[in-house]
């Protein structure tokens, strides 16, 4: 099982050719392609290559875990039987793959939670600060805490904002509304919070 | 380089724009280079975001998802229809057009959506979706959210005429029910009941043209149910699949 290794993008691996499933020079968009052609093993590496980040991110934005482990399932067998409308020249595998987890993850909290949300909010921005407890989680993990040391560099208003839209899965506008906020100055707050964490991670586009 | 649009590119890379803004940004994203570059790294930063979080998923979702698939035929690349338009990064004005002019082709030809199936046996005029289609695509300002997905067996197209207050359901691959059940198509909204757009049945190809009066404002997907004929006042749930708008 090697789900816990990171998958920075680019990788600088990234480039090399054909090799086994075990060969983590084989890329993403390699084994995406080969499931995209039926090769469940080529899935099954994929999957373990990336289980940890995807089923995370849903465990922390849907926070039961016979849910999460539901909704990753689903967001898995999407991820297969599309393989083949992959767009590789527009998103890397790993971004892509998280996005359409976010968006699901996102989904189930709104239908199944829709009518205790106005409590939840109110617990999540009064009892427990989102990104505090994000950090307990990660203690261990030197590639979380990178960027966990990224996050803490911005300013306290701007990893706020991404917290709540990225971890607790509310759209921007909620969060302005959940922080007394105009809409415009979250829109601001998220994009340079991002731009500052995309600079200091190094990630190119 | 410094737009109101532009500002929404983080807000789109942590995925929490309401799906009515994503959709007007995605829009804005095929004309504007710019933004499609800062996305693209803003996505990569958003990634990133889930170092944090990453956790050891339970073993017994390895087992499952790996059951599922041997079951599931992955879909066949998207050759050469609207989809394919919509991807190409086109303006969102050109893509339209050749999304209309696609259809209109598709119609003349009377093959639905898909042109590579086309079937030349049956003419516009003879069927009314496809005349009311046609009619939709030939207004130059027809403002057209076309969005396709797939089903467990085949796939969806929904077009949806935001002026006209028309919307279309292009089925492909859709299996034939039993005798005495039909197909149901369903506005769903984010929460509380369902709205009923009406029953329909594929043809014995699967395909499937159906057009219905309908507006989708204030709704996020839509969805095709299983149900007895004649339709029911709210989808079985065991048989719904949604339907991205």
């Amino acid at each position: 099982m090697t789900s816990m290794r990171s998958e920075r993008e680019p990788s600088p691996l990234a480039a090399a050719g054909s090799a086994t499933e075990a060969d983590h020079e084989v890329t993403l968009e390699d084994l995406l392609a080969r499931s995209a052609r039926g090769d469940e093993r080529a899935f099954a590496a994929l999957y373990d290559r990336t289980a940890s980040r995807v089923y995370g991110m849903v465990h922390r934005v849907v926070r039961d875990a016979a849910q999460s482990a539901e909704v990753t399932q689903d967001i898995y067998l999407e991820i297969w039987r599309t393989a083949a409308r992959f767009d590789a020249t527009k998103s890397a595998v790993l971004p892509y793959l998280l996005m359409v987890a976010h968006r699901r993850a996102v989904d189930r909290v709104r239908s199944a939670q829709a009518s205790v949300v106005r409590d939840d909010k109110y617990e999540r921005l009064h009892e427990e600060r989102p990104f505090d407890s994000v950090a307990e989680t990660v203690q261990s993990r030197l590639d979380g805490q990178r960027v966990r040391k990224v996050l803490d560099g911005l300013t306290e208003a701007q990893r706020e904002a991404i917290s709540l839209a990225y971890f607790g899965g509310y759209t921007h506008s909620e969060v302005a509304e959940l922080l007394a906020l105009p809409l415009g100055t979250v829109k601001t707050r998220i994009r340079d919070g991002l731009i500052r964490m995309r600079d200091a991670l190094g990630v190119t586009a | 380089m410094s737009h109101d649009l532009n500002l929404l590119a983080g807000a789109y890379a942590l995925d929490a724009l309401s799906p009515e803004e994503r959709e007007q940004f995605q829009a804005h994203l095929a004309e504007c280079p710019e933004c499609t570059d800062e996305v693209r790294g803003m996505q990569r930063t958003a990634a990133e975001l889930s170092q944090i979080t990453a956790v050891e998923p339970p073993p017994q979702l390895r087992e499952d998802v790996l059951r599922g698939i041997s079951q599931v035929r992955p879909l066949p690349p998207v050759v050469d229809n609207v989809i394919a338009l919509r991807r190409a990064k086109l303006s969102r004005s050109v893509w339209q057009g050749l999304a209309a002019a696609c259809l209109v082709l598709a119609v003349a030809a009377g093959g639905w959506g898909y042109t590579q199936h086309r079937n030349a046996s049956r003419a516009s005029s003879a069927n009314p979706v496809a005349a009311a289609v046609s009619s939709l695509a030939n207004q130059p300002n027809a403002d057209l959210v076309v969005s396709s997905t797939a089903l467990s067996h085949g796939s969806g197209t929904v077009i949806w005429a935001k002026q006209e207050h028309k919307v279309v359901l292009i089925g492909r691959d859709m299996p034939a029910l039993p005798a005495g059940k039909t197909y149901q198509l369903w506005m769903l909204p984010e929460t509380g009941k369902a709205v009923s757009a009406g029953v329909f049945q594929p043809d014995a190809a699967g395909n499937v043209a159906y057009q219905t009066d309908g507006d989708l404002s204030g709704y996020v997907k839509m969805g095709v149910s299983v149900e007895p004929a004649g339709g029911s006042a709210q989808p079985t749930p065991s048989t719904v699949q949604l339907l991205n708008i």
